[in-house]
Order: C-alpha cells, then sequence, then structure tokens
C-alpha cells in the first residue's frame, strides 16, 4: 500500500530495463506501465541519436518507452510544450515540471490527464560545449562516451574501454564549462512540484547505481507507482532514514551552491545604470523570436502581446518586443534557460529576464510552477 | 528520421545550421532547436525560425495538369531529346541530387550552371578561395576582424562567431553600410584605403559574401585585400548547398542569372532546366522573371517545394520536401552535413530522366560515395595572384537622389514575406525629406516606384539600404529619387 509522502526505493523488474536505465530504469518502466494500463495515451520521451543529442518524441508504443531509459545531462531540452493538449505521462526535470504547472494556468495543459514524473536535477549541459570539454579537461574522445553520470558534486563520464573519469563540476565551471549558467544558479532540484519526484540521491549499499529513490508527491504520483507495482513492471520498498538523510544532505549541498551563485549572478544595480545595461545587452538583437519559441511558459502563440506591438521597422532604441516580455514574463519566468540556449547571437536573455523575475516574484510572494492551484499575480483569473 | 521528426539544414543560407522538422499528424510542420549541431548550436535566425512557413509540398505537372512522376519524367525527357539545353542549380537540394543533376548535363553534352556569374571572371585559382576560404571557427581566433557584410541582416549566425573573437581580445572593423553595434569601428572609406587604414594583417580575417549578383570587381577587391595583407578570408554565400554545387557540378563558362534570363530573352535560350532554383523568387522583378521564362520553349522544373516557378513550367517534377530527403549538404567551411531523411524521390526521378536520356541509373548510396571523394580534406592556401579589378563607384548623393543598396538575406532570394518592408536612411536624409512618423519614402527608379517605410539608422548620407526585395530595382546598387509620400 502506498502513500502520498511515501519515499521509497525501487527498481524495474525486467534485467534489461533496469541495467540499462540510469538508476535501475524505474522511471521508464513507471512510464510504461502508464501506457500499458491506459492511464494515458501517450508517453513523452527522448529518443537517443548519441550521448549529446536526443529528440522528444509522443509514442503510444510500450516498447519505445522501454527503449528510451538512460540519462542526459547534455540534451538540454525543455518537454513541457510537447504535453499539450495531450493525456499523457513525461518525465521531467524541475524545469520541465515547472513549465506544464504554468502551461495548465494557461489552459494549454489539463493537469488531471497529465502525469508527471520528475527527475532530480542538479543541471544540464550544452552539447556542443560538453565535447569541447571532454577534449579539454577530461582528454576522452566524445565519442567513445558510453554513459555519465553526476555524483557527489563531480561529473563522472564512462568510455567504451570500460574506464571513468570524474572531475568536479566546480572546477569545470571555474573553466566555462559544466552546467548551462541558469542550472548554477536554479535552486529545485528535488522536483517536489511532480507527481512522483526521481534520483539516484539517497540510493545506498547493494542498490547504489541500480535503483532509484522515489517520492510520492501526491494522489497521481500514488496512482503512477501502484500501477506500475500491479502490472508487475516495479519492485519498491520503504527507504531507509539514512537513504531519506542523505538525499536531504545531497539536495541541501546543491540548493545552497545554487543560492551563493544567485547571489553572485544577480547583484544589485543602480537605477541609473540599469536602462543603459538592458539596452546595451540587448542591442545586438535580430528579431528572430527564437527566445519566445522556446519558452516553455509562453502561451500567447502568434496572437502576442510583445510582437503586436514589435516591428523590424521601429525607430526605438530598445526592442518592444523585449520590454514587453520582460514585463510580461515577469511574474511567470522559470528560469529553465531556454531563450538563451536558443538565442543566434548570444544574449544572456534568461539572466536578464530573472533580474526583472526574481524581485517581482519575491515581492509578490509567488513561485511560477510550484502549485498548480496557486494564481499567477498579473491573472485577473484563473479558469480552470 | 525519428519518427515524425526529420533532422535537416536550414535553407536559409550556407552556414549549415542544424535543426529538427516535425510534421504533426495533419501534416502541419514545427521546428525543434537542435543544440548539438556544431555549426549553429541549436540557434537560428529569423528565417530559420520561419522555416515551417518555407517548406511546402510540390505537385508533378505536365502542361498545367497534375500527374504522376513518371509521366512527368517522360514527358521531360521528350522534350531534352536533341535540345539545346541550359541547367540552373543554385544549391537548394544536396549535393547528392546535384550530382544526379550533373549526370544528366554530362548526358545532354551541357553544364550545370550554378548562378554565381561571378565565377567566369575569376581565374581559377581564386576559386577554391572563394569557395572555401577558412573555417567559421577560425573568426573566433582572429585577431582583427574586417566585416564587408551586415551580418545582423544577412547572416546572422556569425554574429555569436565575432562576439566570441572579441570575447578573445578581437577588434572588429565594419566597412558595411551602416554603423552596426558589434564593430569598435565603422568606417565609410575609399576602397583604395582598405589596405592602408584597415589595419590588417596574417591575423586578421575579412568577412565578405558572393551571389549570384555581385559584384565581380568588388570580388577581386576583397581577393586583393587578402592577398596584400595576408588576412584569411571568407565568402558568405546565399543557398544551403552553394558549395556542395561549387566543389562538385560547376562546370566552365558559368553563366549568372542574369545572363540566363538575357539569354532566354534575346532567345539563345530555349530550353532550360531548374534543380530547386526558381528564378521567379531570385530574380528581384518576380512579374518580369516569369513573363520571360514564359518565353522559353521548354521550362523544366524539378521542384522540392512548391513555388511559383511551378505554375508556368512545362513539366514539373516533384521531388520530396528538402527536409525529408536522404542526402548531405556542403556549407561554407567545407563540412559535410548530413540530412537524415529516407526520401530518395528526387534522386530517383534524376535517375529516371539520366535513363531515358540515354543515360546511366543512379542511386543514393554511389551518389553519396562521390560526394565524399569531393569534400575537402584541407582548405588550399590562396595561389592567385593580384587581380586587376575595377569597383563600382558608389558616390554621395545629395538631394532628392539616394544610392539604393540591397543587403540580401534569405527572405529576398526566396521571395518570401517578413516584416521587412522599409528602407533605412540616415538622419540628413530624413530631415531633408521632412519625414515625420508613419511617413513612407517613394522611391522611383527607371523601372518604376514604390513606396516603403522608413528606418533612422546610423549610415552615410545619401544611402538607402534596404532588405527587402523591390521589383522597380533590379541592381544591387541603383540610384534613385526619393520623395515623401
Amino acid at each position: 500500500m502506498v502513500e502520498v509522502g511515501d519515499k521509497l526505493v525501487g527498481y524495474a523488474t525486467d534485467d534489461e530495463v533496469r541495467k540499462r536505465g540510469a538508476s535501475g530504469g524505474l522511471v521508464t518502466a513507471v512510464l510504461a506501465a502508464a501506457l500499458e494500463k491506459g492511464m494515458v495515451e501517450s508517453v513523452v520521451v527522448l529518443k537517443h541519436i548519441d550521448e549529446y543529442e536526443a529528440v522528444p518524441i509522443i509514442t503510444d508504443d510500450v516498447e519505445e518507452v522501454l527503449a528510451s531509459t538512460g540519462s542526459m545531462h547534455s540534451v538540454p531540452v525543455n518537454l513541457a510544450k510537447y504535453a499539450v493538449d495531450r493525456k499523457v505521462a513525461m518525465p521531467g526535470k524541475p524545469c520541465d515540471i515547472k513549465a506544464v504547472i504554468e502551461q495548465s494556468k494557461r489552459n494549454k495543459i489539463d493537469l488531471d490527464n497529465t502525469y508527471l514524473v520528475g527527475l532530480n536535477c542538479g543541471g544540464t549541459m550544452p552539447p556542443v560545449l560538453t565535447k569541447q570539454m571532454l577534449i579539454e579537461m577530461y582528454d576522452i574522445d566524445p565519442e567513445d562516451v558510453v554513459g555519465e553520470d553526476i555524483e557527489k558534486g563531480k561529473l563522472i563520464y564512462r568510455t567504451k574501454d570500460g574506464n571513468e573519469k570524474a572531475i568536479s563540476i566546480e572546477e569545470l565551471e571555474e573553466a566555462g564549462f559544466g552546467r548551462r549558467k541558469n542550472c548554477q544558479y536554479c535552486q529545485l532540484k528535488i522536483p517536489t512540484n511532480s507527481d512522483l519526484a526521481c534520483g539516484n540521491w539517497g540510493v545506498i549499499g547493494d542498490l547504489a547505481g541500480s535503483a532509484t529513490f522515489c517520492e510520492v508527491m501526491n494522489e497521481k504520483g500514488k496512482r503512477l507507482i501502484e500501477n506500475a507495482v500491479e502490472a508487475g513492471r516495479i519492485e519498491v520498498e520503504p527507504a531507509s532514514d539514512k537513504a531519506i538523510a542523505i538525499r536531504e544532505k545531497v539536495n541541501g549541498v546543491m540548493v545552497k551552491m545554487g543560492e551563493t551563485t544567485q547571489e553572485k549572478v544577480f547583484t544589485q544595480m543602480p537605477d541609473e545604470e540599469r536602462l543603459p545595461y538592458y539596452r546595451e545587452a540587448l542591442a545586438d538583437c535580430i528579431d528572430c523570436g527564437g527566445c519566445k519559441l522556446a519558452c516553455p511558459v509562453c502561451s500567447c502563440g502568434d496572437d502576442a502581446k510583445c510582437t503586436l506591438f514589435h516591428n523590424l521597422g521601429d525607430n526605438y532604441k530598445m526592442s518592444m518586443f523585449h520590454l514587453v516580455r520582460l514585463l510580461h514574463l515577469s511574474d511567470s519566468c522559470i528560469g529553465c534557460g531556454q531563450c538563451t540556449d536558443v538565442c543566434p547571437v548570444d544574449i544572456p536573455i534568461t539572466r536578464i529576464q530573472m533580474s526583472f523575475s526574481i524581485p517581482a516574484q519575491t515581492r509578490l510572494n509567488y513561485k511560477p510552477g510550484m502549485n498548480a492551484d496557486e494564481k499567477p499575480p498579473f491573472f485577473e483569473v484563473m479558469i480552470q | 528520421m525519428i519518427g515524425n521528426v526529420y533532422q535537416t539544414v536550414c535553407p536559409g543560407c550556407n552556414i549549415g545550421c542544424g535543426l529538427y522538422i516535425r510534421e504533426d499528424e495533419e501534416g502541419a510542420l514545427s521546428i525543434d532547436f537542435m543544440k548539438s549541431s556544431p555549426a549553429n548550436e541549436g540557434k537560428l535566425c529569423r528565417f530559420g525560425i520561419k522555416l515551417p512557413e518555407h517548406y511546402s509540398k510540390a505537385v508533378s505537372m505536365v502542361d498545367g495538369a497534375q500527374a504522376s512522376v513518371e509521366d512527368a519524367v517522360k514527358a521531360a525527357s521528350d522534350k531534352l531529346k536533341g535540345a539545346d539545353v541550359t541547367m540552373l542549380n543554385v544549391g537548394n537540394t544536396t549535393s547528392e541530387e546535384s550530382l544526379a543533376f550533373k549526370a544528366i548535363a554530362d548526358t545532354l553534352g551541357t553544364v550545370v550552371n550554378t548562378g554565381m556569374g561571378v565565377y567566369s571572371e575569376l581565374p581559377s585559382e581564386c576559386h577554391p578561395t572563394v569557395g572555401v576560404g577558412m573555417s567559421l571557427s577560425d573568426i573566433e581566433s582572429a585577431k582583427r576582424i574586417a566585416l564587408f557584410i551586415d551580418p545582423y541582416i544577412q547572416y546572422p549566425l556569425v554574429i555569436r562567431r565575432i562576439l566570441k573573437a572579441k570575447e578573445n581580445g578581437a577588434s572588429v572593423v565594419s566597412v558595411g553600410w551602416r554603423n552596426i553595434h558589434l564593430a569598435d569601428e565603422n568606417k565609410f572609406i575609399d576602397p583604395d584605403k582598405y589596405e592602408s587604414e584597415l589595419g590588417l594583417d596574417s591575423e586578421s580575417v575579412i568577412i565578405a559574401d558572393v551571389h549570384p549578383n555581385a559584384d565581380p570587381g568588388w570580388v577581386k577587391r576583397m581577393l586583393n585585400l587578402a592577398l596584400k595583407t595576408g588576412a584569411k578570408i571568407i565568402f558568405m554565400k546565399p543557398f544551403v548547398n552553394a558549395t556542395g554545387v561549387d566543389l562538385l557540378c560547376k562546370g566552365t563558362g558559368q553563366k549568372g542569372l542574369k545572363e540566363i534570363m538575357d539569354g532566354i530573352n534575346d532567345g539563345s535560350i530555349k530550353t532550360l532546366v531548374t534543380l530547386d532554383s526558381d528564378l521567379v523568387e531570385l530574380m528581384p522583378n518576380s512579374d518580369e522573371a516569369a513573363e520571360t521564362l514564359k518565353k522559353l520553349d521548354n521550362l523544366i522544373v524539378i521542384a522540392s517545394r512548391d513555388s511559383a516557378v511551378n505554375e508556368i513550367a512545362n513539366v514539373v517534377i516533384a521531388a520530396e520536401p528538402q527536409y525529408a530527403k536522404k542526402g548531405s549538404f556542403m556549407n561554407v567551411e567545407g563540412q559535410l552535413l548530413k540530412n537524415n531523411g529516407s526520401g530518395t524521390a528526387g534522386i530517383d526521378a534524376l535517375s529516371s530522366l539520366n535513363q531515358n536520356l540515354g543515360g546511366e541509373a543512379m542511386e543514393s548510396a554511389s551518389l553519396h560515395n562521390k560526394v565524399l571523394e569531393g569534400i575537402i580534406k584541407k582548405i588550399t592556401k590562396p595561389k592567385y595572384k593580384e587581380l586587376a579589378c575595377e569597383v563600382m563607384d558608389i558616390g554621395s548623393m545629395e538631394g532628392a537622389k539616394g544610392n539604393l543598396v540591397f543587403l540580401y538575406n534569405p527572405f529576398m532570394w526566396f521571395d518570401q514575406k517578413d516584416d521587412n518592408d522599409f528602407v533605412m536612411v540616415n538622419l540628413n536624409m530624413a530631415k531633408r525629406l521632412a519625414l515625420r512618423k508613419g511617413a513612407m519614402i517613394n522611391l522611383t527608379s527607371e523601372g518604376g516606384s514604390v513606396s516603403m517605410r522608413y528606418k533612422v539608422e546610423d549610415m552615410p548620407d545619401g544611402l538607402i539600404l534596404t532588405a527587402k526585395k523591390i521589383p522597380a530595382v533590379t541592381e544591387w546598387v541603383a540610384t534613385v529619387s526619393t520623395e515623401v509620400v
């Protein structure tokens, strides 16, 4: 019998799935069982191309779900938009889950039809830079990599020849590699906003590396676990006090790192410097609109205020597109970094947006993407 | 292809930006960012973001009626047998299809034109440098960069390379048409002073471009500047496979687009075969181009898109959309970029056509092997000598006259709608014309008049820039008279 709030350790019963999965294949098996037993019509999974690339696909094929196992720290996609208008189950990093919840508040996603299996996330990495990092820092040919993991503050790569090499994330980031900038100051590492919060933190002893720690966050999470157990796809047992304490400790260290980085990145800027700073920072914008397209929270579509008041032929010194977006997203930006990732002129849009959003969200006492019932401050009403 | 997702390359220019095209159950397209792509790390320009508007599915036609591909191929071969044929492939499709197209040219005893007439004006020893002069990553390690393009409008994915170079300590001088933000210096100087005033040396990089309307004198000037200063040079290009067709297919005696149109007008060209090269889109005046093409006895179009020229072609042989093709493209730095579609309809049709004309059958794998043989293994050092050149005079203009200059970009080459229907003028001209907010400028040339919105930019007096195709003006640089509407 599973209860909301339970903290469990479990793994896939299928040996192959367990072996191939990042941490015992529990997440894969839970998703497969949800599809198999008709809880959902499809599952969003990342289809591997190689260690540095995967494509989100929406599948109703259980075998395809089972084949999708493996952690992918250097595939920084956000999956939220793939869940729109579907009865779906999906794995997700904390920021994926945040985006799904914000989309639900904008009536794009029905959370009753969406099962969210959250994955602990210490951060993701840009793939091209990661390959460069492997050559320069690890002395590893990127093509030789067969697996990667993050443990005890170190990024570990396993190679074809059976060797592995670990370097501390701190050292990598000092050298300009490692996690994406937004991940470095993110402070949600365990996806407590999901239905099930899963990861390898707290998996100890004989199960280390071959099981998943899983926290049941709500009734939907409970149904997911019970369904997978009934389907014979997973086995779970209560996590020990020691396992729970270790998970909390790892989380505490990661969150503290995020807080420290945030303090460093978002220093107070004198008022008179703000406008020149933003104008200069956005001056190279080519008006591609990629940031809007990639934003997993944005749901205005073509009928958007940021584009309505903006034209390439404008004579303004600062883009109305960005001005509107800075205001419009100040309550709801989740800091996922997608806009920065896709900016063709490398404008740190996430950082710029968060410099607006962090004070705004603090003042408004609103944390986007955390509570599906909490109305965004700029909303008059929330229709559900 | 993964499920309904295609890994492909943006057709907007020759940088070779990787991306995914996702096709939903109803056939609607959307893009996904391919962050592992070395050329662009998932980033796309304005054209790339709008790619779903660019793609469309072509339909095979014979004399205006829908037909099967087989019937279209048969009709095409009937028209081509014994004809004096001109062939055009600017580089909008794969290298494999381009080689198949070249095989047809060989069978017919003719050559493939790439539309880059400038090559005919350059000694052959210059061609490798114009083709692949350096890698894009060389930009990032340059100490000084001289820009002869407007990267913001023409080749936006170069900007991040230049910004990385600046982070590494490079200085940037723009010798373009308007002041641009990323340049440390913006210079509008006499071309004769480039060598003495731009401060270039062997650790420098020159970024210029070459395109179907490029002025040969200007290209020679760029080559001379690289030669004399020792700077590396890269010629940016439109069309995703411009480098591929240049290296693999280009025949001698290259005809430019204008020469081809002139040939049709004077009756020396009566049969034209195009491979994903729509002259209605490519030429400055679409209506005029369409009327010219109607003068042909035979216009055979092999198309991966449903574009304007298909409507007036005698025969359209439809291939799958570019993103769905099996094959590869070669980018401006000579890198082979894989398209992971599985479609071979284009190659199969070209193979059938070649067989009907007496040539051999072709298939994807062997064509790909030939592509691999043609890959550049190493960028060669320039071997040309100083070139005699005349550069067009873009003198200053006063009063109501102005020099209109086109900033060629993907929206222009594909005649695709964009939010760019304005001209750029400087403050002096705006004052001289007493332009008010919301006013329009009327531009008049020998070809007619057009009214455009305006934007004020920091740029030389008398210059008018636009990124929008204007049918009334058909030259790269043209004198126009202006008045406020």
